[in-house]
Order: structure tokens, then sequence, then C-alpha cells
């Protein structure tokens, strides 16, 4: 079994090679504009001390490494949730979907009391609307209605 | 002392007068939210600072950072949960004593602790950070390439659990920094065609992300822990014999705060846990830590305050954040278009004292307030997780999307928390990255004119004393560790 460590040291490993192998897309130019030193010099020079750290992180360690625990589903839900509301934004509107998202995962994280979060949830976007659209003339998406 | 006595005379202004106290009293609520640390707050509220201007906003970021450590001390106390890590040593004995229903005992003296800490470290403020500057006055290009190198090494040090792990999420925050169109030739890099980055990533959204977004992933992953809070009786302030009894630990803290605070990217937290180390160390009642000593409250609290005072050392005399939250700080100053350093000192007194005597003043404040007000904020303390963190998450929405009103920001904001949250898992702090971020620039562009200087010649910087000494300072400070460690392998091995 790979450990933690040497499986972030080969994700950080790739990562950095991806991101050395874009450097050679950067565009060209002269050597008058550049002095000696162009725009992919400093980022190659990062990503160099990136692999050469991720190298060192995967020598084996002398001290075990505590087992990774599960990631919990919750978290998976939670995830699904963000994206579901920035999703949502572009169809019925940031108000809307901020209120849904806020009875959404509140009833999903456990708050059975339905009037504690519809009253908390309608509060916290009345506010919102009230700070920043009417305050501050912050205009938010309204989607498709 | 004119430039001070301006600062001083800012804060009769109603509307810095109310920044200070609103941040003061934001700082010692979220202090107290579980989860919700001084760092995460910051972030999520450095967007609201854009339309305040340079002084109210860094006077409201510097009020929350001061409040912050001490309303951490409250849940540490009540719920043995520290609302922020800073506080995490103060629950050690804090929370026996609140067992024992001395509760409000406790709270009392780490009001006064804290306070004493925060005060004692704004006035090292005052008188360091000018000299700092003085002397920072005369460095070129290479000695804050040096400087800057420097800073990044100290992440090292912070959070996460090795410090290859912190370096390599710095390396990552300065390789961060590099996004968008390179300031010496006009070639974008890394923006993969998405017009937004052709100006750099923003840093607002990278924040909320890292610090709010990853929290509430992370509580996510925890959801179910109940606490359970002691009885809080009436606060009160610290008897004469407690203080008599606690004026070593407070005094010897305030120093350690102050003094690890001004190492940059060393903060709060660090600060604590080595006061309580050594408060311990020095005390007559050794056997009493850890079931509740009231020593063990005063020094981890007073050294935590102290460093907050210390950490905006490096930070205002030479743009080298002190820690994760004055690096936020410092992001805050640049998107107002301020830039720390030395030359802040002759250009712009007046925002650095009205900085100075805000945080004396927020340190004034929670002081009364935390005496004052303690069941309240702790009472907050205790909303259920699924009531704050869809609130959080709006919140966090809303300061994505309102600096630019673009949705793009949103989505930035929520990859870095994705981004953290795998980070934490596999034990990568993300402190070290927002360092590396704020850094980044500052090391492209020192390092760029350095060469310059010395003709595309790295040996340069062998004539230059002082960038050679903070390169060797940071080797040791890198090396140290592992050498010390092989030092003691093998003299044990040696042994009979």
């Amino acid at each position: 079994m790979v450990s933690a460590n040497r499986l972030a040291a080969g994700v950080v490993v790739v990562i950095a090679a991806g991101l050395f192998a874009l450097t050679f897309g950067f565009e060209k130019m002269p050597e008058g504009i550049t002095r000696g030193f162009g725009a992919e010099a400093f980022p190659r020079l990062v990503l160099g001390t990136i692999i050469v750290l991720a190298c060192l992180l995967a020598v084996p360690s002398p001290v075990s490494e505590p087992a990774q625990p599960r990631i919990p589903k919750m978290v998976y839900f939670s995830s699904a949730a963000l994206v579901a509301f920035m999703a949502l934004v572009p169809v019925i509107g940031m108000l809307p979907a901020m209120l849904l998202f806020l009875v959404g995962l509140g009833y999903l994280w456990g708050e059975r009391r339905h009037w504690v979060l519809l009253s908390s949830a309608i509060l916290l976007t009345a506010a919102i609307w009230a700070v920043f659209v009417k305050g501050f003339g912050v205009q938010l998406p309204k989607g498709l209605f | 002392m004119e430039a001070f006595a301006g600062g001083m005379a800012l804060l009769l202004d109603p509307y810095i007068l109310f920044v200070v106290v609103a941040g003061t009293v934001i700082g010692i609520i979220v202090g107290a939210l579980p989860g919700i640390s001084g760092s995460t707050t910051t972030a999520l509220l450095l967007p609201f600072t854009i339309t305040m201007g340079p002084v109210p906003a860094i006077a409201f970021l510097g009020s929350i950072y001061c409040a912050a450590n001490f309303g951490g001390s409250i849940t540490a106390i009540l719920v043995n949960s520290p609302g922020d890590p800073s506080a995490s040593a103060t629950a050690f004995d804090g929370y026996p004593m609140a067992q024992k229903g001395e509760a409000g005992r406790a709270l009392g003296m780490s009001a006064v602790a804290s306070a004493i800490g925060g005060i004692f470290s704004v006035i090292v403020l005052i008188i360091a950070a000018p000299l700092l500057a003085r002397v920072a006055y005369s460095f070129g290009p290479p000695e804050y390439f040096a400087l800057a190198v420097f800073g990044l090494s100290m992440v090292a040090m912070t959070g996460g659990d090795s410090a290859v792990k912190n370096l390599i999420a710095g390396a990552f925050g300065v390789l961060l920094a590099t996004v968008g169109q390179d300031l010496t030739t006009g070639v974008e890099r890394y923006t993969f065609g998405i017009h937004s980055f052709t100006d750099g990533i923003e840093f607002i959204p990278v924040l909320i992300g890292l610090f709010a977004l990853t929290e509430l992933l992370e509580q996510a992953s925890q959801l179910g822990s109940r606490t359970v809070a002691a009885r809080l009786g009436a606060v009160r302030l610290p008897t004469w014999q407690d203080m008599r009894q606690c004026a070593k630990a407070i005094s010897l803290s305030s120093v350690i705060g102050t003094f690890i605070g001004i190492l940059p990217a060393l903060g709060a937290t660090t600060a604590a846990m080595i006061a309580y180390v050594e408060t311990r160390r020095w005390s007559k009642n050794k056997d009493q830590f850890g079931k509740g000593a009231i020593e063990g409250v005063a020094g981890p609290e007073a050294a935590n305050n102290a460093a907050v005072g210390g950490a905006m050392v490096p930070t205002l005399a030479l743009g080298i954040p002190g820690s994760t939250t004055t690096a936020i700080i410092l992001a805050g100053m640049i998107v107002q278009g301020v830039r720390p350093g030395p030359h802040l000192f002759t250009e712009q007194p007046l925002l650095l004292y009205a900085v100075f005597s805000s945080m004396l003043l927020a340190n004034l404040l929670y002081l009364v307030l935390g005496l004052g007000f303690a069941k309240v904020f702790a009472r907050i303390s205790l909303v259920p997780a699924p009531l704050l963190w869809p609130a959080v998450f709006v919140l966090s929405v809303i300061g994505a999307y309102a600096p630019n009103q673009a949705m793009a920001e949103v989505w930035v904001a929520i990859a870095f928390g994705f981004i953290g949250f795998f980070m934490r898992r596999f034990g990568f702090s993300p402190a070290p990255l927002v360092i590396g971020l704020v850094l980044g620039k500052m090391v492209e562009e020192t390092l760029k004119q350095s060469l310059l200087i010395f003709d595309l010649s790295w040996g340069g910087f062998l004539g230059r004393p002082i960038a050679m000494t903070l390169f060797g300072i940071t080797v040791l400070f890198l090396l140290g560790p592992y050498l010390i460690n092989l030092i003691r392998r093998r003299s044990a091995r040696a042994l009979p």
C-alpha cells in the first residue's frame, strides 16, 4: 500500500511537471525585452524547487504515518450542494438560490426545526438583499425568470 | 510623536471609532465560534472593507485580529473547544477550571492577561516597527529578495504536519502569484484563456476559499460531535492574589508572544503553545497544570494576544507577513493600494499610527466587553452548525462575488475550498500557500531586479553582506532542526 506522503508527493510531482511543461507554451519574447530573464524562468525555478521538495517528501519517514480516515459521505453531499448552488444561480438567480441553499444544507446537516431553518434563511437572505443590493448597489445575477 | 498624536486623534472620528468597535465585537464573536478563526473572518470580511478606505479598513481588520484571539478563549474555557486555534493551550487549564465551577474566574483572567499581552505588543510595535523600517530603508532588491526568501522559509514552521509539506504549499503559493501577465514582458502565464486571470489571481476569492469554504467542508466531516458547555457564573476581574500569582506568567508570555509574533510566518498558536510550556517550567505549581491552574490560562492568553502586535512589526515595516492573519491583512492593504514597507513610515505615517492606536483601543475594548458580556458571547458561540455554516457559505459567495461582480470569482473560491480541503487531508496547511501568494510578486520582482543589477550573475549576491546573512539564517532555520535531530540520534547511538 502506498503511503499517504508518497501519494501526495506523486500528485505534487505530476502537477508540477504538468505546469513546467506549460511554460514551454509561453509566448517567446526577444532578448531585448526579457533582458535574459524570460517570463518562463521564474515559474520554472519555483516548479524545480517544488519537485525537489516532493522528492524529499517521498523519502520514507522513520515515524509511521497515521492512517488516512475515510472522507465522510456528508462531505460529498455538501460538496454537491455547493455545485448545485452554482448551477442554480444562472437559472433562478442568486438570492432565491441562497434561500434554497440555506434551507437545504441546514436540513441536510440535521436541523429539523423547520420554522428555525426557514426564518433564519429568510432573515439572512433579506439582510444580504438590504445591505448589498440596496446599500452597496451590487447587481446580483437574476436568473432566467 | 506628532504622527502618533494624529493617529490617536483619528480615533475621535465617529466612523473610525464605529469600525474599531464593530471589528472588536465581530472579532470576539467569531473568535468564540468553534471553527471560525480570526484568519477565516478576516478573509471573509476582506471584501467588505474595499469601500472603506485604507485607514478604516486596516483598523477594522486589525481590531478583528486583536479580539479574535481573546474570543477563542471563551469556548476554550467553557466547552473545551477553542474557537480560535490560538486558544488551544488555554483549554488545557481553562476547561478544568470551568469544570470546577471557576469559569468566571478563568474568563476574567483570560480577558486581563489578553489585554496586557496585547497592549505590551502594540507598544513594542510602535517602537520597533519604525526602527526596523529605518534599517530596511537602505535595503535594495537583493536584500528584499533575501528577506522574502527568509519569510518564505519560515512557513516551514506554520501548521501542517511536516516542514517539507509547508514549503511545498508555500512554493505553490508563489507559483500562484505568477498567474497573469508578466510585468516585464507582458507575456500571459497560466491564464488558460480566462480573461479575469490576466491581471493575476485575485486574493479575495482564494482567501475565502482556502479558509471559509475549506472549513465548511471540514465541519461537514465532523458533524454530530456534541459539545457540553460548562456553567458560567459572573465573569469577574482577577483578585489581587490571582494577579500576583500570574504576574510572572503574564510578563514572560507577553515577551515570548511578541518575539514569536515578530518572526515571519509564526503566529499566535505557536506563541501560546511555547508560552504554556514556559509558564509551566517557571511555575511553583507545576503539578497543578492540566488540572485547572490559573497561570495556565494567563500565560497562553497573554502570549497569543502579544503575538498579534508582534506579527504586525514585520508586516508593516517590511511587507513580510508575521502570521497567516497578517498575510490576509497585507492582502487587504494591497487591495487598498497600500504597499507596506519602510517607505510607509515616511509617506503615510498617519495611516500607520491610526492602525497602532486602533489596535490599542481594540485591546482595551475587548477587556471591557469580555468582562461585561462574556455570557452573551458564550451563548452566541453555541449557534448550531446547521445554521452557522450554510450562512458562512452564503457570506463567502457574496464576498467573492461583490468586489468584481463576477461569478468566475465565486467559482475560484469554491475551487480553492476543495483544494484547501484536500490539502488538509494530506497534512498540507493552507496558511503557507497564502503567505507564498502574498509574497510571490515581491520574490519574483526583487529577484529579477537583483539579477539585472548583477548582470544576470547569481554570484552577485555574494557581495551583499545583509542578503548573505539573511540567506545564512534561512539555511540555519531550514536545516537546524534536522541537524539537531541527527546529532541527537548519533549521540544516542554512541551511548552504551
